[in-house]
Formats: C-alpha cells, structure tokens, sequence
C-alpha cells in the first residue's frame, strides 16, 4: 500500500510537469503524457537497482527526455539516464552458431530433448523482448529475476491507475 | 585373448552380481587386478573402471567402509594405469581421511538431495553430463568452488561439521548419480538451475492461474501472456484517464479514495474498486470537473472549511474526516 502511495505521488508529480501546457490538447496528446509519466513514476520506485527499471527509464528518456530529466531531478538516478546498458546481443548469435555445429556432430536420439530445450530457449527469448532491457540481462536467473520485480511494479501501475480512473468515473457518474 | 577372457569374466561377474554385496564385488575385483600383470591391467583398466564406477555408483551406503578396506590396494593397482584413473585414486586417497560412519549420513542425505534434485531439474542435465563427462569419470569425490558449495552446504546442514573434520581445503562430497557428472561446471550449472526453479516457483505465485501448469515452456508462455495483458491494460488505462478529465490534474478526491482502498488493491489487480466504497467516497460532480482542485491539495481542504462541506454528502463524513487526516499524515505536509 505503500508502494501504491509512492507511485501515486511521483505520478502526480510527473504529470504537473505538463500541466500548464496540456490541458485542453488532444487526447493522444494526454494518454502520452499520462501513460510516460506512469512508467516513470514505476521504474524510480525502484531507484534504479533493477536492470528493467534502468532500461525502462532509457527508453521512456529517448521519447521525452525533458519529463525524465524534470522527474528524476531529485534522485541521484540521473546519471542512470545516461548509462550505457551492456550489450550481450552479439555474443548470443556466436553461441547458437558453435552449438549448431556441435549438434551436427554429435547424432543424438534423443530429439525431444533437444526440441524442449529450444522451445524453452524460444520462450526465454520471448519473455526478454516482453520486459524491459531484457535483452541485455546475462543470465536467465536474471531474467526471471527481474520478471518477477517488474510483474510487481506493473500489478502496483495497474491498481493505482484503475483506482483514479474509477474515482473519476465514478464523480462523473454523479 | 587372455585379456579378453578375463575381461569377460570380470565382465560376467560384474553384470550378474546385484545381489553380491559391493563389498565382495570390489574384493573380486581388487582380486582380479592383483593377479594381474600391470601391462594388461592398463590395457583393460578402461573396462574395469567403467564397472567399477557403475557399481560404485550405485552402491550407497557400503561405500565407505570399502574404501577403507580397499584403499591401499586401489591406490596401487590404479596408479599403474592411464592418467584418468590416477584421478580416482587420489579420491579414494582423500576419502581414506573421512570419518566411515559420518560418511554414511553424509552420502544418504547428499543422496536424498540428488534424488530430489533429480524431480526439480530438467532433462537438460541428462544430455549436458553426456556431452562433458564420459561415464568413466563417475568420481565420488571433487574440489568444488564457491558456488556449487554454496548450494551442498545448505543441503546438508547437519554434516557440514563432519566434512569441515575430514578436509583440510575446501572439499565437498558429492555422490553422484549414475551417468551425471561431477566436475565443477555441471554442478554450478544444477545450482544455476536449481536458482531458476525457485524463481519460477514464486512467479507461479504471482501469475494467477499458473498453478496447473508444470513444465518451463508452458510457464513461460504464460507470464509472457500476463505481461503482456498487464502492459496494455496500462495503455488503456492511461487512454480512459486521458478521455475522462479534459485536465491532467487529477484531483483529491481521487487521493482520498486512494487512501481508502489502499488495501483491497493490493490483492489482484482485478479488483476493482467496491462499489460501497465509491458511494462513500462522495465525489462531487462539479468538483472533478470544474477544475477546482489543482494540485496543493492538502493544506487547502483542511486548513479552510469551506470545501468540507463540499466534500461531505453527509453520508460518510465520519470516513472522509478520517481519510484526510490519513492521507495528511501520509503525504507528511
């Protein structure tokens, strides 16, 4: 509960950052800003000690950097902002090619094996482009690792967001 | 052809003997080897010690009371041969220092860890020891590093003390099992493994409807689908917010009923809102949408009086009252 109120509170605080400018715009323009604000707000919960939350706050900065900067003004994250994240792309093509080879060698029978472990790997690889700079964590514990943190964090975005949107249904409504 | 009749007969004897107790099956063996010349001993050791893993692999609990037995003649039968047995010479060396009957335990428990191991672990492991180790290599007894000791050692509390007795560096006992490796790398990778398990145990927590799914694929496939469904209910979410209020300041009433739903949010995030909470709440019509709130809320709904009144639909007063001063303490203006 209190992450909820934290994460209210930097929304908020994000959202402030636009309103003089953006009352009245189209709502596109408004689902933008809402929707930037709310993922910043998420991933600085977590102070940056999550590989998502950094690749997250990166991602939200290449779409509007301003909003960052203004949000994370506070925090010693900012130098995150800028943070080169490591690149293991590369060497992962180099591994799948070696193991082709070895395969190629070696006959195995047992093939269900090998077509579960693919479609195991397949999914991993799915679940990296699904979070955020999951494609740069190194090992699958991390990975699962950070699925974990991140599922939180999108539950707790969810909740909050559902909330004020029924509330402001709700004093509509009347 | 002398070999080969010996070797057969080592080989008949071996292979029909799962009744003999292990204790006669390495005397036969040791047996064997003393009678023979050490040239063919190092042309069958190959053979024998392929057996002989077998067997001691199996073996369990007779183990060490054999090696105590049979050490001195292992070690000098076995330093005779090729360069991968002297491997396991120097284990028995080494298991010569254990405690006999400590040992048994040890081996029981770490051999209760493997078998459970063995439920958790996938059949990654079976087709990665083929790959590394050769069945010859079934060494009972391996330096292990950090990692893989780790994980032993918070398997097997209570012997921790007995091992720290018999070694002098870091050594661990590892029994393995019959066709699994034992060198460092595939035990850091069962720790890796046994990491991810774990993890994935908490994610089916967390993933609702995950508990009947077994298998890592099936799983996955599912926390992708939920997080996928949790990211674009953020996307609409944020499109109905946008659509509902014309201004990007959303107001205090909203805080309010953060404030007071701030439990039942926690659970799911299905959960909507109860409704009884809603009406209580009393959100004023024109107040959402006139603007009126901007965004120093706290100190203007209870310094000034004014906007209570407002607020109040005289149903809940009693719940706002607490709510504000809930949310005043909270914000920590």
């Amino acid at each position: 509960s209190s992450m909820n109120e934290e994460f209210l509170k930097k929304w908020q605080m994000g959202l402030q950052i636009f309103s003089p400018s953006i009352d009245n715009t189209s709502v596109s323009e408004r689902k933008r800003a809402i929707k930037l604000s709310a993922d910043v707000a998420m991933a600085s919960l977590r102070k940056g000690t999550t590989c998502w939350s950094r690749a997250l706050i990166q991602k939200t900065a290449t779409e509007d950097n301003f909003l960052v900067r203004q949000m994370l003004s506070g925090i010693k994250e900012e130098p995150l902002i800028n943070k080169k994240l490591p690149k293991v792309m590369c060497h992962r093509k180099i591994v799948r090619r070696s193991k082709k080879i070895l395969m190629r060698r070696k006959s195995r029978s047992a093939m269900e094996e090998v077509a579960a472990k693919k479609l195991v790997k397949k999914k991993t690889q799915g679940l990296r482009n699904v979070v955020p700079g999951g494609e740069f964590m190194s090992s699958n514990v991390l990975l699962i690792q950070e699925t974990l943190d991140y599922i939180i964090s999108l539950q707790t975005q969810v909740n909050v967001m559902k909330s004020i949107v029924d509330a402001a249904e709700a004093g509509i409504e009347r | 052809m002398m070999m080969n009749g010996e070797a057969t007969t080592e080989a008949d004897l071996f292979l029909n003997c799962t009744d003999m107790s292990v204790l006669e099956r390495q005397r036969a063996h040791l047996n064997n080897y003393n009678h023979h010349h050490p040239g063919f001993f190092s042309n069958s050791s190959t053979i024998n010690c392929g057996e002989m893993d077998g067997f001691l692999a199996s073996a369990g609990l007779d183990l060490p009371a054999i090696y105590g037995d049979t050490t001195v003649y292992s070690d000098a039968r076995l330093s005779a041969s090729q360069g991968n047995i002297t491997t396991e010479s120097g284990n028995f060396k080494k298991r010569k220092f254990g405690c006999v009957e400590t040992e048994t335990k040890v081996c029981n428990e770490k051999k209760k860890m493997m078998m459970y191991r063995e439920v958790v672990v996938d059949e990654e492991e079976e087709e990665k020891s083929k790959i590394t180790e050769q069945s010859t290599k079934n060494i009972m007894k391996m330096k292990m590093k950090n990692k893989a000791k780790k994980e032993q050692n918070s398997c097997s509390n209570d012997s921790s003390k007995v091992t720290k007795d018999s070694q002098k560096t870091d050594y661990i006992h590892v029994r393995a099992r019959r066709g699994q490796a034992t060198d460092s790398h595939s035990i850091a990778e069962r720790a890796r493994r046994e990491k991810i398990s774990e993890r994935m145990k908490f994610l089916q927590d967390l993933v609702p409807g995950c508990d009947k799914i077994t298998g890592k694929a099936g799983m996955l496939d599912e926390i992708i689908n939920y997080v996928q469904s949790l990211q674009r209910q953020v996307e609409f979410l944020s499109m109905k917010l946008a659509t509902v209020s014309p201004r990007l300041d959303f107001n205090i009433d909203d805080l309010f009923t953060k404030e007071a739903v701030s439990d039942p949010m926690m659970n799911l995030p299905n959960t909507v809102m109860p409704p009884h909470m809603m009406v209580n709440s009393g959100y004023p019509h024109d107040l959402v949408n006139s603007g009126y709130v901007d965004f120093n809320p706290m100190q203007q709904v209870v310094t000034s009086s004014d906007p209570l009144p407002c607020f109040n639909n005289g149903q809940a007063s009693s719940m706002w009252d607490s709510d504000v001063q809930n949310l005043y303490s909270s914000l920590g203006v």
